[in-house]
C-alpha cells in the first residue's frame, strides 16, 4: 500500500515553492496546454486517406503487390526468432541465478503482460496506430498470429538451453525471412518502405560492427601497415559525409565497372553505409578498448593467454560493455541516417512519402503535414525502444562491476 | 637437455633495460635456485618492479640473458610462452578480471591455455581457492570482494598453472592494514610448500621471517645480497645501512 498523496500540498511544494518557479511553470503549463489543443484540433479535422491508400506503400515500397504473402511469411519467421531468443535469454538468466545461488521470480500472466507493455510501448503505439489505418481485416490478423508465435516459441524455447538453438533463433530464422523476401526473382532493388529502412539498418550493423572492430583493433596493432592502414581508412571516412559516399557509391563506381558487373543500387549504398558506419563504430570501440586498464592485459598475459585470447576472452568483453551507451548511440543515427538513401533513388519509408504525396490524388494539398508525422513517428518508436532496450542492457551487465 | 633439478630457476646476466633515456636496471645479476624464497627490497623507483618483470617479459631486457628453468627468453613468441605457462605472477592492484566469476577467474588460464576440460578445471580451481581459504567466494565477481580477498583470489588463479615459480610485485601495497596478513600468511604457507618465489615487498616482518635471501636494490643495480639474518643485523653496504635506519 503506498500511502495517499493530495494533490494540493504537492503541487505547492514542487510546482509553485517560489515566484520563479510559479513562473515557470504557468509558462510552460500555457505552452503545453496551447500544443495538446493544437493536437487535438489537427487530428479531429486531419484526413489520413493518404496514409490509409499508401499504408502498403509505406511499409514495403513498391515491393509486388501479388506477392505480399512473402512480407507476412517473413514477419512470421522473425516473431519466431524473436520468441526463441527472449525464451533462451530467460532460461540462461533462470540457469545463471539458480548458479549463483539467487532466487529467479518470474511474474506471470497479468504481470508479465503488464510488463511487456511498459517495455515495448513505443512499439506498441506505432503498431496501432498503423493497423488503424488498415482498411482490411487481413493485417490484423497477421499481428495477431505474430504475436501468437512469438509468445509460442518464447514458452517453447525456454525449456531449451543449449547453445545451437541460440542460432536457429538469430541466425536460421532470420536467413529463413530473407530468402523469402529475396528469393523467385525479386531481390534486393525491389524492396523498400520501412522494410527496406530496417534492412539497411540490421545490414549496415552487421557487416560495419566486425569491420569497426578489426580497424579499432588494427588501430592499436604493434605492425606500422596495420596500424596505418586502420588510421587513414577511418580519418578518411569520418572526414567525408554519408551522403557523399552514397553518391559516390551509386554514380562513381559505375564509371569504374562494366555494365554486367554493378552491383544493384541497395548493394552500392550498404557498401557506402558499412564502410562509413565502420569508421565511427571502430572509434567507439577504441574508446571502450582505452578504458580497460594495461593491469588487465599484463595478468592475462602473464597466465600464458595469447595476444588474441587476451584481447578477445578479458579485454572485448569489458571494452565492449564499456561502449554500449555509445554504440546505441551510433546505431540509433544509423538507423536515421538510412533516409539519406532517398536522395540517390531508393524507396525507403521516407521516399515512400514524397512519392504519395506527389500522387495526383493528393498532389499539391500539403498533405506533408500527414506523412511526415507518420514517418517520425515510425523513427521515434524504433530510435526509442533501441535506447530504452540498451538501458536496460546496460542495468543488467552492472553486475559485477568494479 | 640440462640437469632440471640442479640448474638454477632463475638466472639474470647483466641485465640492462632502458625507459627512453633513463637506466632502470644496470648490470644485474641474480640466481634464483629452485624452492629458493628471494625477497627484493628497496626504496621506491630502485627499479624492483622492473626486474621481475623482466622475468617473465612483461619488461623487455634490452642486454644481458634472462634464463627461466632453463629456457632463454628471446623475441621468441614460443619461448615467452613457455615461461609464462611455469610461472605465476600477483600484483599490486590485483588485476583480476572483473567480468569473470571469481571461479571463472581461477579456470580461465587452465582452460584456455592448459586445454584442461572444464569439470577438471573446476576442480583444480576450487582445490586453489581452498587453499587461499576462499572457497565460498567462488561464484561472486571480483567486485564483490574485500582488497585481501581480492589478492588471494589472484594467487588461487596463478596457483591454478601450476607454475614452478611465484613473482610477486608489491602483493600487499594496495591493501588496507587490517587485510595484509591474510594475504602474508597465503605467501608463506605457499613458500612452505617449497614454491620459488621472487617477492618485491616493504614488508621487512615478512622477509625477515620467509627469505632465503633478501636482495637489496637501489638506482636500478642490486646493491647487496645476503641472509634475512645477515642483511637486517649485519648490512655491510653503506647505501643499505642508511635505507634500513630510514625503515626499521
Amino acid at each position: 500500500m503506498t500511502v495517499a498523496v493530495t494533490p494540493g500540498p504537492w503541487v505547492r511544494k514542487h510546482l509553485f515553492s517560489t515566484p520563479f518557479n510559479s513562473v515557470v511553470t504557468t509558462v510552460l503549463a500555457t505552452g503545453l496546454v496551447y500544443l495538446v489543443s493544437a493536437l487535438v484540433q489537427f487530428l479531429a479535422g486531419a484526413d489520413f486517406e493518404i496514409l490509409r491508400v499508401n499504408l502498403a506503400l509505406f511499409m514495403v515500397g513498391s515491393f509486388p503487390r501479388n506477392q505480399l504473402w512473402r512480407v507476412v511469411v517473413a514477419v512470421l519467421c522473425l516473431a519466431v526468432s524473436a520468441g526463441m531468443a527472449s525464451g533462451l535469454l530467460l532460461a540462461a538468466a533462470r540457469q545463471r541465478a539458480n548458479t549463483a545461488g539467487l532466487g529467479f521470480e518470474r511474474p506471470s500472466g497479468m504481470t508479465a503482460l503488464v510488463n511487456v507493455v511498459r517495455r515495448f510501448w513505443p512499439l506498441l503505439v506505432f503498431i496501432i496506430v498503423c493497423l488503424a489505418l488498415t482498411t482490411t481485416i487481413a493485417p490484423t490478423l497477421v499481428t495477431m498470429a505474430a504475436l501468437a508465435l512469438l509468445s509460442a516459441s518464447r514458452l517453447l524455447s525456454q525449456r531449451l538451453h543449449r547453445r545451437q538453438f541460440g542460432w536457429i533463433a538469430v541466425v536460421v530464422w532470420p536467413l529463413a525471412a530473407y530468402y523469402i523476401l529475396s528469393s523467385s526473382g525479386l531481390g534486393w532493388d525491389d524492396w523498400g518502405g520501412l522494410m527496406l529502412t530496417i534492412f539497411l539498418t540490421v545490414a549496415g550493423i552487421l557487416f560495419a560492427f566486425p569491420l569497426g572492430m578489426a580497424l579499432a583493433i588494427g588501430r592499436r596493432s604493434s605492425l606500422p601497415v596495420l596500424r596505418w592502414f586502420s588510421v587513414s581508412y577511418i580519418e578518411l571516412i569520418r572526414g567525408v559525409p554519408l551522403i557523399t559516399l552514397l553518391l559516390m557509391g551509386v554514380f562513381a563506381l559505375g564509371f569504374f565497372l562494366p555494365l554486367e558487373l554493378r552491383p544493384s543500387h541497395v548493394t552500392r549504398v550498404l557498401v557506402a553505409i558499412t564502410a562509413f558506419e565502420a569508421a565511427y563504430i571502430a572509434e567507439v570501440i577504441r574508446g571502450g578498448l582505452r578504458s580497460v586498464g594495461i593491469g588487465q592485459t599484463e595478468a592475462a598475459s602473464s597466465l600464458g593467454l595469447s595476444n588474441w585470447k587476451t584481447m578477445r576472452l578479458i579485454v572485448l568483453p569489458q571494452a565492449l560493455r564499456a561502449t554500449i551507451p555509445a554504440m546505441v548511440g551510433q546505431f540509433i543515427s544509423l538507423f536515421k541516417d538510412t533516409t539519406l538513401v532517398a536522395v540517390v533513388g531508393l524507396g525507403d519509408i521516407l521516399a515512400a512519402s514524397a512519392f504519395a504525396n506527389a500522387q495526383p490524388d493528393f498532389n499539391a494539398r500539403g498533405l506533408a503535414r500527414i506523412t511526415l508525422p507518420f514517418v517520425a513517428l515510425a523513427f521515434w518508436a524504433g530510435s526509442y525502444t533501441m535506447s530504452r532496450e540498451a538501458g536496460r542492457l546496460e542495468r543488467s551487465l552492472g553486475i559485477g562491476e568494479r | 637437455m640440462t640437469d632440471s633439478t640442479t640448474q638454477p630457476m632463475i638466472q639474470l646476466e647483466g641485465v640492462d633495460k632502458f625507459f627512453g633515456a633513463f637506466q632502470a636496471l644496470q648490470n644485474i645479476n641474480l640466481s634464483v635456485g629452485r624452492t629458493e624464497v628471494v625477497v627484493v627490497i628497496g626504496p621506491s623507483g630502485s627499479g624492483k618492479s622492473t626486474l621481475i618483470r623482466c622475468v617473465n617479459r612483461l619488461e623487455k631486457h634490452d642486454a644481458g640473458r634472462v634464463i627461466v628453468d632453463g629456457v632463454e627468453l628471446s623475441d621468441d613468441l614460443r619461448n615467452i610462452q613457455e615461461i609464462r605457462k611455469e610461472t605465476g605472477m600477483v600484483f599490486q592492484q590485483f588485476n583480476l578480471f572483473p567480468h569473470l566469476t571469481v571461479l571463472d577467474n581461477v579456470t580461465l588460464a587452465p582452460r584456455q591455455v592448459r586445454h584442461l576440460p572444464k569439470a577438471e578445471a573446476e576442480a583444480l580451481g576450487m582445490q586453489m581457492l581452498t587453499r587461499v581459504r576462499i572457497p565460498e567466494q567462488a561464484r561472486k565477481y571480483p567486485g564483490q570482494l574485500s582488497g585481501g580477498q581480492q589478492q588471494r583470489v589472484a594467487i588461487a588463479r596463478s596457483l591454478a598453472m601450476q607454475p614452478k615459480l611465484m613473482l610477486f610485485d608489491e602483493p600487499t601495497s594496495a591493501l588496507d592494514p587490517e587485510m595484509i596478513k591474510e594475504v602474508l600468511e597465503a605467501m608463506e604457507a605457499l613458500a612452505k610448500t617449497g614454491m620459488t618465489m621472487v617477492v618485491v615487498t616493504h614488508e621487512m616482518g615478512f622477509a625477515r621471517a620467509v627469505a632465503d635471501r633478501v636482495v637489496f636494490m637501489a638506482d636500478g643495480q642490486i646493491v647487496e645480497v645476503g641472509t634475512p639474518d645477515h642483511f637486517f643485523t649485519d648490512p655491510q653496504e653503506p647505501r643499505t645501512k642508511l635505507f634500513l635506519s630510514q625503515i626499521l
